[in-house]
C-alpha cells in the first residue's frame, strides 16, 4: 500500500519544516571534499602561510584522493554478530560504491547501529568479512586506526570533546595523529565549520552550542580526516524536532558533493530524497533493499509493510491524541 | 592574663631561624611528594582503570597495603627495614622521606585518578578511537584531560594530607624538617606551648595557602561547562551584593 502523502509529512510537521529549509539554502551546492583538502594550494594561498607548512602538509596527504574507479568502497561479506546468545547481525551483506549513499532503516535492536560500528572496526565481527576499497580490513594485522581516519562515523549523542572548544575539536586529531601543523589544520578546520555554518562558533565550547549545532560540529570533525566514507548514526534521533533539518541539510549537500555514504536513520523523507540505494534491517537480517522509493511505497516483504505501516499508524494515533483521548497505544512509545 | 603574661613571645622570633630551616625542608619533601604522588597515581590509575595485566594487579596490592598500614610503620621500613641485610639500602633521611610520600601519596592518588578515568563517559573514548587515536592517544587526548580534572579534588585532598604526614615522617628519621626542629627546639628549652602554638599556626598556614592556590588552579582547570556554573554564580553573588 502507498503511503498517503498527507500523513507522510503529519507526525510534527517534521518533514515539512525540513523541506522548506530547503528552498532557502538550495542556492549553493556544497563541495565538501573538494574545496577543503589539506593539500589544496588555493587555501595555503589564502591564508598566507609559509611555504615549508605547505610542503609539509601536501607530504603527509594521503597519496591516493580518489577511490579506486570499479571497486566498492565499502563491502560486506556475510558478517554474524552476537552479544551472548543474542544475534545482532546474522549474515548481513552489503556493497556501497564511491558516491553512493546507502540508507538503513529498521526498528530499534534490529542491529542498524552495530552495523555501522561493525564498519567502523569498533565492534569486531564475529565471522564475515569486511573490505574497504578492494582491502579487507577484518583481516589480522590491519592497522585498525589508520582505517578508522579514512572512515568517519558521526554518533547520535555527538560525542564533542567537552574540554576542548570549538576548532580544537575539530583540529585535535589532524594535529595528534597526522601531526599536522596548527596553523594549517586551523585552516581547514575553519573551512569546514564555514561549510556547516558555525565559523563564528570556532571559540566556543561544545555545552554553549545547541544540539543541531553540536551535530553540525561533529560532522565537520569526521570530515578533518578525510574520510573516504562517512557513516551517520542516528544523528538526528537525540535532536529536538526543530533542530532536525539543519543536520539534515548539512548531510544532504555532502552527498550531493559525491561523499559516499552510510546513513542509519527514522527520517523516512530524508532517505527517498537522499539514498541512493535502501536496506530494511530487520532482526540482524537484511529483509529488503532497493531503490528508496520503490521500498518504501512498494514493499515486497511483509514484514518491511508491517514496519512502515506502523510508523504511519503511529503518526496517525499521534495525530487522534492531539484531538481526543486514546487508549493506551503500545507502539506509541517507540519509534 | 598572668598565664599569658608569662609566655615568652619573644623566644620564638629569636628563635625563627630553627622554624624556617624547619619550613624549608618541609617544603621541599612535601612538593617532591606531591609531585611524585601525581604522577605515580595517574600512572597507576591509568593501568588500573584500563584494567593492564599484571601492572593493574600489583598496582592493587600495592593500594591495599598502603592504605592498610600505618605510615609510621611504613616509613620506619623503608628507612630503618632496609638498611639491614638482605637489602643493605642505607637511603639518606631526606630521599627517605620524600620516597615515603611518594609512595603513600601515590596508592591515594592511584584510586583518585582511577575513579577519575573510570567516570569518563565511553563515548568520549570512542569518538578518539573513531578519529584514530591509538590507545595511548585516546587516553593522553581523551581519558586522561577529562578523567584527571573529575580527579582533581579528591587528589587535592591527598596532596594536603602528604604535606601534614611530612610532620610524622620528620622526627620518626630524624629529618630536620619543621616539626622536627620545632621539636628539638622545645628538649632543650622546655617551652612547649608557645613552640607548639607557633608551630600549629605555621602549618595551618601553609596547608591554607596551598589549599588556596591548588583550588585557583583547580577553577581554570575545571571542565568548560561546570567553569559556566561557576562563574554564573559568582554573577549571581555579585547582583544580591
Amino acid at each position: 500500500m502507498a503511503p498517503c502523502p498527507g500523513t507522510r509529512h503529519g507526525l510534527f510537521g517534521r518533514a515539512a519544516k525540513v523541506w522548506r529549509l530547503e528552498a532557502v539554502s538550495r542556492a549553493p551546492i556544497l563541495d565538501f571534499r573538494r574545496a577543503v583538502s589539506f593539500d589544496r594550494p588555493a587555501i595555503h594561498g589564502e591564508a598566507g602561510l609559509p611555504k615549508d607548512t605547505l610542503e609539509t602538509s601536501a607530504a603527509l596527504a594521503p597519496e591516493v584522493r580518489e577511490p579506486t574507479a570499479g571497486v566498492p568502497v565499502v563491502r560486506a561479506d556475510a558478517i554474524r554478530k552476537s552479544f551472548g546468545d543474542n544475534v545482532v547481525l546474522d549474515d548481513v551483506d552489503l556493497t556501497v560504491d564511491a558516491g553512493e549513499v546507502l540508507v538503513v532503516i529498521g526498528p530499534s535492536g534490529s542491529g542498524k547501529s552495530t552495523l555501522l560500528r561493525c564498519i567502523n572496526l569498533l565492534e569486531p565481527v564475529d565471522s564475515g568479512r569486511i573490505f574497504f576499497e578492494g582491502r579487507e580490513i577484518t583481516a589480522s594485522g590491519v592497522k585498525v586506526n589508520q582505517v578508522r581516519q579514512q572512515i568517519g562515523i558521526v554518533f547520535q549523542q555527538f560525542n564533542l570533546f567537552p574540554h576542548l572548544n570549538v576548532i580544537d575539536n575539530l583540529t585535535v586529531a589532524a594535529r595528534r595523529v597526522r601531526k599536522i601543523p596548527r596553523a594549517t589544520a586551523e585552516v581547514r578546520a575553519l573551512e569546514l565549520l564555514r561549510r556547516v555554518g558555525l565559523e563564528e562558533k570556532a571559540r566556543q565550547y561544545p555545552h554553549q552550542l545547541s544540539g543541531g549545532q553540536q551535530q553540525r560540529v561533529a560532522i565537520a570533525r569526521a570530515l578533518m580526516m578525510e574520510p573516504h566514507v562517512m557513516l551517520f548514526d542516528e544523528v538526528t534521533s537525540a535532536l529536538d524536532p526543530e533542530l532536525v533539518g539543519e543536520v539534515l541539510i548539512v548531510m544532504r549537500d555532502l552527498a550531493r558533493s559525491g561523499m559516499t555514504m552510510i546513513i542509519v536513520t527514522h527520517e523516512m523523507q530524508f532517505a527517498r530524497d537522499v539514498g541512493d540505494i535502501l536496506i530494511f534491517i530487520d532482526e540482524g537480517r537484511i529483509v529488503e533493499q532497493g531503490k528508496p522509493v520503490d521500498v518504501l511505497d512498494q514493499p515486497k516483504q511483509e514484514r518491511t509493510r508491517r514496519f512502515l505501516r506502523r510508523s504511519l499508524q503511529l503518526a496517525e494515533s499521534l495525530q487522534e491524541l492531539t484531538v481526543e483521548e486514546v487508549e493506551s497505544d503500545e507502539e506509541g512509545g517507540k519509534e | 592574663m598572668r598565664l599569658l603574661a608569662s609566655f615568652e613571645w619573644s623566644f620564638i622570633w629569636e628563635n625563627r631561624g630553627v622554624f624556617l630551616d624547619g619550613l624549608w625542608k618541609t617544603l621541599q619533601v612535601s612538593l617532591i611528594g606531591i609531585a611524585g604522588a601525581l604522577g605515580l597515581g595517574v600512572v597507576l590509575g591509568a593501568a588500573r582503570a584500563h584494567r593492564i595485566p599484571v601492572v593493574s594487579q600489583v598496582a592493587a596490592i600495592y593500594v591495599e597495603v598502603i592504605r592498610n598500614t600505618p605510615i609510621l610503620v611504613q616509613v620506619f621500613f623503608v628507612y630503618f627495614g632496609l638498611s639491614e641485610p638482605p637489602f643493605n639500602i642505607r637511603l639518606p633521611a631526606f630521599t627517605a622521606a620524600w620516597l615515603m610520600l611518594v609512595i603513600w601519596g601515590g596508592a591515594f592518588n592511584t584510586e583518585n585518578f582511577r575513579a577519575g578515568f573510570e567516570a569518563v563517559p565511553g563515548r568520549y573514548r570512542e569518538a578518539g578511537s573513531a578519529l584514530g587515536f591509538s590507545r595511548l592517544a585516546t587516553f593522553l587526548n581523551v581519558t586522561l584531560p577529562i578523567g584527571g580534572r573529575i580527579a582533581i579534588p579528591s587528589s587535592i585532598n591527598t596532596s594536603i594530607s602528604v604535606l601534614k604526614n611530612s610532620a610524622l615522617i620528620g622526627p620518626a628519621i630524624s629529618l630536620p624538617e619543621l616539626t622536627y626542629q620545632a621539636y628539638s627546639l622545645e628538649s632543650v628549652s622546655f617551652r612547649a606551648t608557645e613552640i607548639y602554638f607557633t608551630l600549629a599556626l605555621v602549618y595551618l598556614a601553609v596547608v591554607w595557602a596551598l589549599s588556596v592556590l591548588i583550588r585557583a588552579l583547580e577553577a581554570r582547570l575545571a571542565l568548560p561547562e561546570a567553569r559556566r556554573v561557576r562563574t554564573r554564580r559568582q554573577q549571581r553573588l555579585q547582583e544580591a551584593a
